[in-house]
This record gives C-alpha cells, sequence and structure tokens, in this order.
C-alpha cells in the first residue's frame, strides 16, 4: 500500500491538532492561532495533493482505481465496528478542493477578522471545521462519515452563531442546527437500516463492503412496505440528510439565514465546502442509489427522487435570488439553486458529472462570498445592495475578480468554468429517458442565474456610490449595521488589504481554468472518474454543440434583460424601488418574502410543536405528577414504616439495654438481657419458618 | 493412607506462607524496633511491611502448580482460587492504606498483625472443600474480625460492637457446625464434592433439609443478608472504619465465595426450586427468602439513616439481597456475575469507607452533617465519594452497573420455564431505585448543601488520596471495560469447574 493512502488520516487530524491547541491557547495569541490553523492546512493541502497525484498515476485496468484503509474500533459480542479511510478519485480530488478553499479563505480571515476580539476562538473553530469536513471526505465507513457529518454541523452551528451577542445571529446558529437535524434523522435512520441489513458499514471492504455488489444485491432482494426495495428506501433515508445539509426544497431555509455568521465562513462553509456535504454523501453512496431490483430496469427510483429535487430547488431557490437585496443572501439563494443543479447532475449524469459542477463551484462560490467580504469590508459592514454602488473605481481587484466569478456562475461561454459544468448537466439532462422537464426547468434557473447576477453586480459596482447617506435613509431601509453607530464613519469605500485581495486573485484564477477539466471535446473530469483513459476528440462537439448553443441563448438572454433593468445608471437612489418591482409588483413581493416557506413553517409546524409542547406540559403537571407523587409518598410511607418496625420493634431492645449501660456502666448483663435475646430469638424464628417452609412446599 | 507431603504442602500454599510469616514479621518489628517512634511513623512502616508482603504473596500465587482436580483433599488450589485470593490480598492492602488516615490505637504492630490474621483466613476459606477445614478457617477469620472491631478501646460503641458481634457469630457458628454435624451424619463424608454424590438422590429428607437451612443461617450471617443481618449496623457503626472495611470488603468476597462453593459444589443435587409457581424445596427457595427479605429491609431502612456508616451497613445488607438471585442462577453466567459483583463491590466498599474514614478522624463523626459542603472543602474527596456511592448505586460507567447488569442478566435468564427468576430481578430493580434515593441525599450534602461557616479544610494524606483515587479510578475502568475482570473470571471458571 502507498505511503499516502496508509498516513491518509494526517489529512484530517493535523487541523484537528492546531483546533486542539488552539482551543487552550489564551485569547492574546492570534498570531500563533493563525499561524497555526494556516500552516496545518497548507500540510494538509500537501499531502491532499500528493495524494490525488497517485490517484492521476497512469494504471493498467479499467476499474476505478481505490485504496482502502481499516481499522476495528471496538467489538461487542462477535461483530466488531470497523473503521477505516479511502482513497479514490472521489476522496482525492475532495480534500484538495478543501483544502485548497479553507486554506485561502484562512488567508483571507486574517484580514477580515483583524478588528474581531475573538479572533483565536474564530481560528479554532475553522480549524475544527476544516477537520471534520476532511474526515468526512477521506471516511470508508458510513459511521465515521457521519462522525464528521455531525462535527461539521457542529462547527457550523458555532461560526454562524459566532457573532452570539446579536440575536439574530444566535437564532440563525440555532435554527441552522435543528433545521439539519431533521434530515440527520433520517440519515441515522437509514444508516442503521443499513448494518441491520447488510452487517457492515465500511464502504469497501475487499468485496464484503456495504457498497460493493454482494451487500447491494442483498439489499435490492429485498422488499419492504409498499412493495419498495430495502434498497431504495434506505437511499431515501439518506438522501434525507443529504436534502437538510445541501438545503435542498423544504429544508433550505436554514442557509440564508446562516449568513448571519462572519462572511468568510458563509465562504467556507454556506458556500464551498459544508453545504456541499450533502452531494458529496450522495455522490459516496452513488452505487446504492443506482441499484436496482433485478426485475425492474432502467433508472433507479432514489435517482428519480433526486433528480427532481435538485431540479425544484434549483430553479425555486433561483427565483427568489432574484427579489433579494442583502448581497450575501443573494449568494446564499444562487448556492442552493447550484446545490440543486449538483444534485441533478448526480441524479441524471451520474458521479462525475454532478461532482464536476461541485468542484467547479466551490472555487466561483468562494470567490463571490470572499469578494462579497472585501465589499462589505472596504464598505462599513454595509451588506444592502441597494446602499453600495459604484464601487468600481474604489475596489478595482475586488471588481475584476467578482466579474470572472459572477461570470462564472452566471455560465458565460467557453472561458469560464461554471459554463462547462453546467452545460454537461443540461447535457446530461436532455438525454435523460424519465423525462425532458428537468431540461427545461434547468434552462430556465441557468436564465435567472445570469438575470440576478447582473442585478447584483450592477447594484454593488455599478452607477454611483449610495452610502454614506445612512442619515436620511434610515428611517426607510432596515440596515443592520445601525446596531454599531460607535463606528467613525468614513468618506469613501477602499479596496482591501493584500491578504484579502491576494486569495480573490488565486480562486479566480481557479475559477476560470478549472471548466478546461471538463469540456466534451477533452473530457478528462469523468474519464478519471470512471478510471478511462483520456483524449482529445473534437467530433464529439458536434453532438454537443446545439445544447451548448441554447444553453448560452438562455444566459445571454438573462444578462441582456438583467442589463435593460439595471444597467448603466438606472439606480440613483437608495430609496428608489426596484425596477423589477416596478414591472411585476406581485410577483415580486412574494419572490422577496421567499415564497412565504418561513411563514408557512412558522404557522404549521412550529405552531404545532408549541401546542403539542404546551399539551405535554399539561399533561406532565396533572396527569403523570399525581401518579409520580403518589409513588413518592407510598414510598417515603414504607421507609417510614421500616423505621419505625427497626427503631421500636428491632432495636428498641437494644436501646433500652444500651441506656441501662450507660446508666450502670453494667456491660455485659444488659447486653445479655437486652437485644441479643431478642436478635437470637429472630435467627430461631427464622430457622423453624424455613424449615416449615421446605417442609410445608415438598409436600411432607 | 497416603503419607502428607509437608514440603509440597508449604509450596502450594505459599502464599499463605508468606502472609503468616509477615504477619509475625509485623509484629515483632513494631513490638521491638519501633517502640519508640511515633504512632503515625508505626503506622506507615507497619502498612508499608504489610503491603509488601502482600504483594509478595500475590505474586507467589501467580505461580502454583495445579493439585489434582478429583482429589478428595481439604483444600483445594486452582486458578479461580487464586484469582479471588489476589482479589482479597489486594483488599487487605487498599485497607492498610486506609488505616493509616485513622488514630485510634496505640497498638499498631497487633492491628496490623490482626489484619493480615483475618486475610489468612479468608484465604484459606476460599481454598476449602472439607467441611472441617471451612469451619476452622471460618473461626480463624471470625475471630480476627471480632478483634478487630474491639480495637478502639477507648470507645464503648466499639466493645459493645464486638461483644454483639462475637456472640452473635457465635451462634451462627454454632448452627453452621450443627448442620455439618447432620451432614456429616447422613452421607459419612466432609468433602463437599462426595458430599455432593451422596445427596444426589434424597433431595427431600427432612433432615437434610433442616441441617441445609442451619448451614445457610451459618453462612447468612458471614455474608449479612436478612433476617441474620442484625449485627452488621451497630457492628459498622461501632468498629474502627478501617476494620470495618475489611468486614465489608474481604470478608464480603470470602463468605460470598464460601457460600457458592457451599451450595453449587456441595448441595450440588439439592437445589430445588424459586420460581414463580415452581416451587420446590431446596436451597434456591431459602436464598429466595433471603433475598427478598434482605433488598426490602436493607433499602427501606438506609432511606431512614442519619450516620454514613449505618448507611452503608443497611445498603451492603441490600447488596447482598441484589447478588443471591445471581447465585440462585446457578450456571456459569450466574458465578461470573456474582464474582465480578463482589469484587467490584468490595472495591467500591473499601473506597467509601475510606472517604469516612478522613471525614470522620478529621471532624470526629461519621453523620450527614459531617458531610456538609465536602465538595468545597474538599474537591477530590467529594468526586471520590461521587464514584463510590454512585458505582453502589448501580449507575453507568461505573463498575456497580454492570455487576447488577450481569447479575440480573443471568437471573432472568436462568430457567426456561415459565417467568423463571424475572419475579426477583424485576423486585431488585425497582429496589435499586429506592437506593438511588439515600445515596443522593449523602451526595446532596456533599455538593449541593453550603458548608457550615468555620469549616475546616479537610485534608486527606497524600498515601490515602492516592489510594482512594486509584480505587476510584479502578471503579471507573472496571466499569468501562468490564472485560478484564471478567475474561479473568471465565478463563478461571472454565479450568476450575465449579
Amino acid at each position: 500500500m502507498p505511503w499516502i493512502a496508509q498516513y491518509l488520516w494526517l489529512i484530517p487530524v493535523l487541523p484537528l491538532a492546531a483546533a486542539a491547541i488552539i482551543a487552550i491557547c489564551r485569547q492574546r495569541r492570534r498570531r500563533l492561532a493563525a499561524s497555526l490553523a494556516i500552516g496545518s492546512m497548507a500540510v494538509s493541502f500537501l499531502l491532499a495533493v500528493a495524494a490525488l497525484a497517485l490517484t492521476l498515476h497512469p494504471r493498467t485496468s479499467e476499474a476505478v482505481w481505490r485504496e482502502t484503509f481499516s481499522f476495528s474500533w471496538f467489538e461487542f459480542g462477535a461483530t466488531a465496528l470497523q473503521l477505516g479511510w479511502v482513497l479514490d478519485p472521489l476522496s482525492a480530488c475532495m480534500t484538495v478542493m478543501v483544502t485548497l478553499v479553507s486554506l485561502l479563505i484562512f488567508i483571507f480571515s486574517v484580514g477580515y477578522m483583524q478588528p474581531d476580539e475573538n479572533f483565536t476562538r474564530f481560528f479554532g473553530f475553522l480549524s475544527l471545521f476544516a477537520a471534520a469536513m476532511l474526515g468526512l471526505v477521506i471516511a470508508n465507513s458510513l459511521l465515521l462519515l457521519f462522525i464528521g457529518w455531525e462535527l461539521v454541523g457542529l462547527a457550523s452551528y458555532l461560526l454562524i452563531g459566532f457573532w452570539y451577542h446579536k440575536p439574530s445571529a444566535a437564532a440563525a446558529a440555532k435554527k441552522a442546527f435543528i433545521t439539519t437535524r431533521i434530515g440527520d434523522l433520517g440519515f441515522l435512520l437509514g444508516m442503521v437500516w443499513w448494518y441491520a441489513s447488510s452487517g457492515t458499514l465500511l464502504f469497501y471492504d475487499g468485496g464484503n463492503g456495504c457498497l460493493e455488489a454482494s451487500a447491494l444485491n442483498l439489499l435490492t432482494a429485498q422488499t419492504t412496505f409498499g412493495g419498495m426495495a430495502v434498497s431504495t428506501a434506505i437511499s431515501l433515508l439518506i438522501f434525507c440528510g443529504a436534502m437538510g445539509k445541501s438545503g435542498q426544497v423544504p429544508l433550505h431555509v436554514w442557509l440564508p439565514d446562516a449568513m448571519e455568521g462572519p462572511t468568510p465562513v458563509s465562504a467556507l462553509i454556506h458556500a464551498a465546502t459544508m453545504v456541499a456535504a450533502g452531494v458529496f454523501l450522495v455522490a459516496r453512496v452513488y452505487p446504492l442509489l443506482d441499484a436496482n431490483p433485478a426485475q425492474l430496469a432502467g433508472i433507479s427510483t432514489a435517482l428519480k427522487v433526486i433528480a427532481w429535487v435538485g431540479v425544484i430547488t434549483a430553479v425555486f431557490a433561483a427565483c427568489i435570488a432574484v427579489a433579494q437585496t442583502d448581497i450575501k443572501r443573494i449568494l446564499a439563494y444562487s448556492t442552493i439553486s447550484q446545490l440543486g443543479y449538483m444534485m441533478l447532475g448526480i441524479g441524471v449524469g451520474g458521479v462525475a458529472v454532478g461532482m464536476f459542477h461541485l468542484l467547479t463551484h466551490a472555487f466561483f462560490k468562494a470567490l463571490l462570498f470572499l469578494g462579497a467580504g472585501s465589499v462589505i469590508h472596504g464598505c462599513q459592514e454595509e451588506q444592502d445592495i441597494r446602499r453600495l454602488g459604484g464601487l468600481k473605481p474604489y475596489m478595482p481587484i475586488t471588481f475584476a475578480t467578482y466579474a470572472i466569478g459572477m461570470m462564472a456562475l452566471a455560465g458565460v461561454p467557453v472561458f469560464f468554468s461554471g459554463f462547462w459544468s453546467k452545460d454537461e448537466i443540461l447535457h446530461q439532462a436532455m438525454a435523460w429517458p424519465v423525462s425532458r422537464v428537468p431540461f427545461y426547468l434547468g434552462l430556465i434557473g441557468a436564465f435567472l442565474t445570469a438575470f440576478y447576477m447582473t442585478r447584483q453586480v450592477c447594484y454593488v459596482f455599478g452607477g454611483a456610490y449610495r452610502g454614506g447617506h445612512r442619515d436620511n435613509a434610515a428611517q426607510n431601509l432596515k440596515s443592520k449595521t445601525s446596531e454599531e453607530p460607535s463606528q467613525p464613519p468614513q468618506k469613501h469605500p477602499h479596496e482591501s488589504p493584500w491578504v484579502m485581495t491576494a486569495p480573490l486573485i488565486v480562486l479566480a484564477v481557479g475559477a476560470l481554468l478549472l471548466g478546461f477539466l471538463g469540456t466534451p471535446v477533452w473530457p478528462w473530469f469523468h474519464d478519471y472518474f470512471n478510471g478511462r483513459h483520456s483524449g482529445v476528440d473534437f467530433s464529439r462537439l458536434r453532438e454537443a454543440w446545439p445544447v451548448m448553443a441554447i444553453a448560452t441563448l438562455f444566459v445571454v438572454a438573462g444578462l441582456g434583460l438583467g442589463w435593460r433593468f439595471y444597467g448603466g445608471k438606472r439606480i440613483v437612489r437608495a430609496e428608489q424601488a426596484d425596477p423589477l418591482e416596478a414591472f411585476l409588483p406581485g410577483v415580486f413581493a412574494v419572490l422577496r418574502r421567499k415564497f412565504l416557506v418561513d411563514e408557512g413553517y412558522e404557522a404549521t409546524v412550529i405552531r404545532g410543536n408549541a401546542f403539542a409542547a404546551a399539551a405535554m406540559n399539561w399533561l406532565d403537571r396533572h396527569v403523570w405528577e399525581t401518579g409520580v407523587l403518589a409513588i413518592g409518598y407510598l414510598t417515603l410511607g414504607l421507609s417510614w414504616a421500616s423505621r419505625l418496625f427497626d427503631d421500636y420493634v428491632v432495636n428498641l431492645g437494644f436501646d433500652t439495654g444500651c441506656d441501662r449501660v450507660r446508666k450502670s456502666a453494667k456491660l455485659l448483663s444488659s447486653v445479655q438481657n437486652g437485644q441479643i435475646q431478642s436478635y437470637l430469638r429472630i435467627v430461631a424464628v427464622a430457622l423453624a419458618l424455613l424449615v416449615l417452609l421446605l417442609a410445608w412446599g415438598g409436600g411432607l | 493412607m497416603n503419607t502428607v507431603n509437608y514440603l509440597g504442602l508449604l509450596r502450594l500454599l505459599a502464599p499463605e506462607t508468606v502472609l503468616t510469616i509477615t504477619g509475625l514479621i509485623v509484629l515483632f518489628f513494631d513490638a521491638g524496633v519501633m517502640r519508640r517512634q511515633s504512632i503515625p511513623r508505626r503506622q506507615q512502616v507497619a502498612a508499608f511491611l504489610l503491603s509488601a508482603g502482600a504483594m509478595l504473596a500475590i505474586g507467589w500465587s501467580r505461580h502454583y502448580s495445579l493439585a489434582d482436580p478429583n482429589s478428595t483433599s481439604m483444600l483445594v488450589i486452582d486458578p479461580l482460587t487464586q484469582l479471588m485470593k489476589q482479589v482479597i490480598l489486594f483488599l487487605t492492602i487498599f485497607t492498610a492504606l486506609v488505616s493509616l488516615e485513622s488514630k485510634f490505637t496505640p497498638h499498631v504492630g497487633e492491628y496490623f498483625a490482626l489484619l493480615a490474621l483475618a486475610t489468612l483466613g479468608m484465604m484459606f476459606l476460599v481454598s476449602s472443600v472439607d467441611l472441617l477445614m471451612l469451619f476452622v478457617s471460618l473461626e480463624l477469620t471470625s475471630l480476627s474480625l471480632y478483634i478487630l472491631t474491639a480495637f478502639q478501646k477507648d470507645k464503648l460503641e466499639s466493645s459493645e460492637a464486638a461483644l454483639k458481634y462475637f456472640l452473635l457469630g457465635g451462634v451462627s457458628a454454632a448452627f453452621l457446625l450443627f448442620g455439618m454435624s447432620w451432614v456429616y451424619g447422613l452421607t459419612g463424608e466432609t468433602n463437599l464434592i462426595r458430599i455432593a454424590g451422596q445427596l444426589r438422590d434424597r433431595a427431600t429428607d427432612p433432615v437434610l433439609l433442616a441441617a441445609m437451612v442451619m448451614m445457610l443461617i451459618g453462612l447468612g450471617f458471614k455474608i449479612a443478608a436478612a433476617p441474620f443481618h442484625l449485627w452488621a449496623p451497630d457492628v459498622y457503626q461501632g468498629a474502627p472504619t478501617p476494620s470495618a472495611a475489611l468486614i465489608a470488603s474481604g470478608s464480603k468476597v470470602a463468605g460470598f465465595f464460601v457460600l457458592a462453593r457451599m451450595t453449587l459444589a456441595g448441595l450440588a443435587g439439592a437445589e430445588g426450586s424459586g420460581v414463580w409457581n415452581g416451587f420446590a424445596p431446596g436451597w434456591v427457595p431459602v436464598l429466595a427468602v433471603l433475598a427478598v427479605l434482605s433488598m426490602t429491609l436493607g433499602n427501606l431502612a438506609a432511606i431512614a439513616q442519619t450516620r454514613v456508616k449505618r448507611l452503608l451497613a443497611y445498603s451492603a445488607i441490600a447488596h447482598a439481597g441484589y447478588m443471591l438471585p445471581a447465585l440462585m442462577a446457578h450456571n456459569t453466567m450466574g458465578t461470573i456475575a456474582l464474582l465480578y459483583y463482589v469484587t467490584t463491590y468490595a472495591l467500591t466498599m473499601v473506597g467509601a469507607f475510606g472517604v469516612v474514614a478522613v471525614v470522620e478522624q478529621q471532624t470526629g463523626s461519621d453523620a450527614y452533617d459531617a458531610f456538609t459542603g465536602l465538595s468545597r472543602r474538599s474537591p477530590a474527596l467529594a468526586v471520590c465519594l461521587l464514584v463510590f456511592l454512585l458505582s453502589l448505586a448501580g449507575l453507568p460507567p461505573f463498575a456497580g452497573f454492570f455487576a447488577k447488569f450481569y447479575v440480573f442478566t443471568a437471573a432472568a435468564s436462568a430457567s426456561t420455564r415459565s417467568l423463571g427468576l424475572l419475579w426477583l430481578v424485576i423486585l431488585a430493580l425497582a429496589m435499586s431505585v429506592v437506593s438511588l434515593y439515600y445515596y443522593l441525599q449523602l451526595l446532596k450534602q456533599a455538593f449541593a448543601v453550603d458548608p457550615p461557616a468555620g469549616a475546616k479544610i479537610i485534608r486527606p494524606l497524600p498515601a490515602t488520596l492516592f489510594t482512594l483515587v486509584f480505587l476510584a479510578l479502578l471503579v471507573l475502568l472496571l466499569g468501562a471495560l468490564p472485560h478484564l475482570l471478567v475474561n479473568k473470571l471465565q478463563a478461571a471458571l472454565v479450568v476450575s469447574g465449579l
């Protein structure tokens, strides 16, 4: 076994150790904390690159190259619970992506979090998060994956609520934790069921793993309620977990609120890596999802569900993004939408398609979020796009990189990575034998994406700077920053320091170049995932160009329409109504209020929960408590009775005896006269009774 | 008639020999060399000598040659007896270390020598398979313990307790001996294995039943099962705390082991049955009666106590009640459960008495009030107390939890007939809930109540504190990894065939 496959565990353990050391550091040791976090992440990145290099090695067989390492954690009865890690194309490229993006965001955070007094704690949490995410990625056991999964959820909770003194941040953290927990329940049930059915949670174990043929055949052969195959039921349960973490409809509500966390956190967790964990999970258990009972040919139910949920999420979130005004919330909804695309990609085209979009998206979404962070940092923590504007001359680097990110996200043809990965998804969706609807919805989503990104860029960078008039606008606009009036007003926005812009540039290069790994002409990424050799072949362009052309058409339409509404000098004042609002007021209002999903949950789930809690409270107070009190009093009564018995029946003789001992100091005689006799009498009675009992029972 | 090879016997009994010599050395060294030193100094030296001797005995007991398993001799030496002897020796060491704290006597040498002698009796008790040998070793143990109870000569309570212990113990020994003589009359044998062979087909002989009840009374006294428990509260209360610790731990281990040997090997043909609706005369129903009485009486009476040593006494009675069902299960699993339970219980009890000894020495009382605010006055001691009491209450992750778990599982699965011993298990579970109440009462005093104004900080000796922390960790370890002990017991049990 190659050394890197054996020591793969170092990749998550290094950041974990860093997190542990930072946790015991004092608050003042800022430099130490930051260098520990960044240093450990850099080493992990190098290790991940080494692992990736190993998987790139040319190989002879056609099968997917895979190295696993397992050990037994603990034993119960005859079985042992095994954990382990796996090195294959999926985990290799995920570790490289996670470590690289984390590294860049850590560096960015040094600048962004400089004013914060809890700088040290921030880096501790970031390291913990990265460690958990990396553990999740390299896991060869569903259990280890689940441990990482939950730790990631914890880190996310801690980081969303990092500014816990803000009530909105604390509420958002709680919401994220509880919402994802609903999905996790499904995941846990699925995991338990899977273990009960297949007897192992190791993914790959030389033919005995739960993702390998023998176990899958076992699962597809059994059916459960409604004639559903067990494999399908488990798949759907596990997909519940993925829906929660990746913000698929209807569990998406936490993700926009999670933007209450510091912006690097939004970039790292809620855009690039953690929310991708759901997609990664789906990719990891793809053999299970794909497994179909022998009698049913074609596409498995689970994959159909995933594709539909994905595409609905993609369009749904894109619609909402059109009407938002918070720079980070727009990006959050776009993240949800893009996660929907990834799910769609996996559903219709397999692991490589979805993962390719995941990787390109990680780069340009991290870029966009860090760009947004740079904007916020430069404009006195202002997040409302209506009060930004005209930043192009003030922040040239941020603008250039942001534009690259925006075009990559929108899918502008040829030079931007998002184009290639999204095109691949659309291509596969068109060829989907089940239905063409996802393809059409996907096109609409692409159009909307281009539209809202144009809107955002026009608002933020175009026109004139609309900030600094806060006093006039304050009564009309709710501003988060109005809580911090102590900050000295600053006349002009300013460009961020190099420690923040350098990561932007690196990410922008990634957002530009990464797409060329998966073009139709040279589909290297897909061949790498499927263990095939890859070559350049221009003839493939012939069948690919119609979809590319249609997609381009929709993107250009979105960009054009966006420019038509928001471009040039159309937005002059912050209080001005949104141009689209003037055009379609009813629709815009619904979109601004996010399709009323939160209100719907408020009216049904939360209200119902409160009612149930009240009912339980009533029951507890009036029904159960009576019973408990009755038992309590009964026990007390019995113990008093026993004590009385002990005091007055057993000990009375003894106490009298003792009194006499003290009075007359005739110890021996009093003991003789006192309790010993009664003690012995009890023994004698016991002897007689026991013998009688035996004799009576024996029928003598 | 084979001639006795005394040299071979000495080799087999090397641990016992070592301990005897240790006892004598302690006595002479203290009387001869240390006479002019201060009492704490003498205690340290004596405890050190005794511990060293016991460690030597433990080391020796690991190397032995197995005696002929079919022999009808007086003693049996096999992995199981050696393991139990090691347990008892460890308990003695812990008791000796806990004794350092108390200053109840100037007769240091005698005290530690008697500890050694009591231990010696227990070790022989574990090895005996012959009625005579069994009785003699029981008397050696008992007599040493009577004296240990009376050791605090300036306290009237101590003498009184010893006298009561002695009188009741004497009568119960008489019962035991009388029962034994009837058994001998019936079978003409004194060896337990042979007795079992003779008794196999006369289970319902009324004379045998009476003899059996008498022997069980004698041993029931030893393990403080109700209604033969009456001595326990007075003795635990009156005896010097370290002596009480030995009575509650080492003597308990030996007592239960010999009870198991007597019933499982000696009365193998006369179990009878104690299952619900399936009563048949034998020792199982007798033990069932004792178990029910012990659990109920011990737990309920413990609630009303206000002094910690009395509380521990009543809880000891209750624990005897929990342990008896394991014996009644009458299978390997039950025996393992019993031995695991009694071992962990004894360790916990030494620890609990150790904490009491420290508090009693420094505040002069063992009433609940003396423990008020212990967590503020000595955090380490309070945490140790917490571990011991929660283990006694049977909460995970402490050893007491697994002990109860094993016993109840063994009892519940013992019989395939109807509900088997499930009724006893249900009673035991209900009673352990009750027991949590009084343990928590004490812990509430220690943790939740503020110390009274002007209360002193309690500072245990380093050696005592180390012992207590070590015991607490041991209780935690055996609770987290019960396999460590269970696997050992299982392996030993398979070889010995008890």
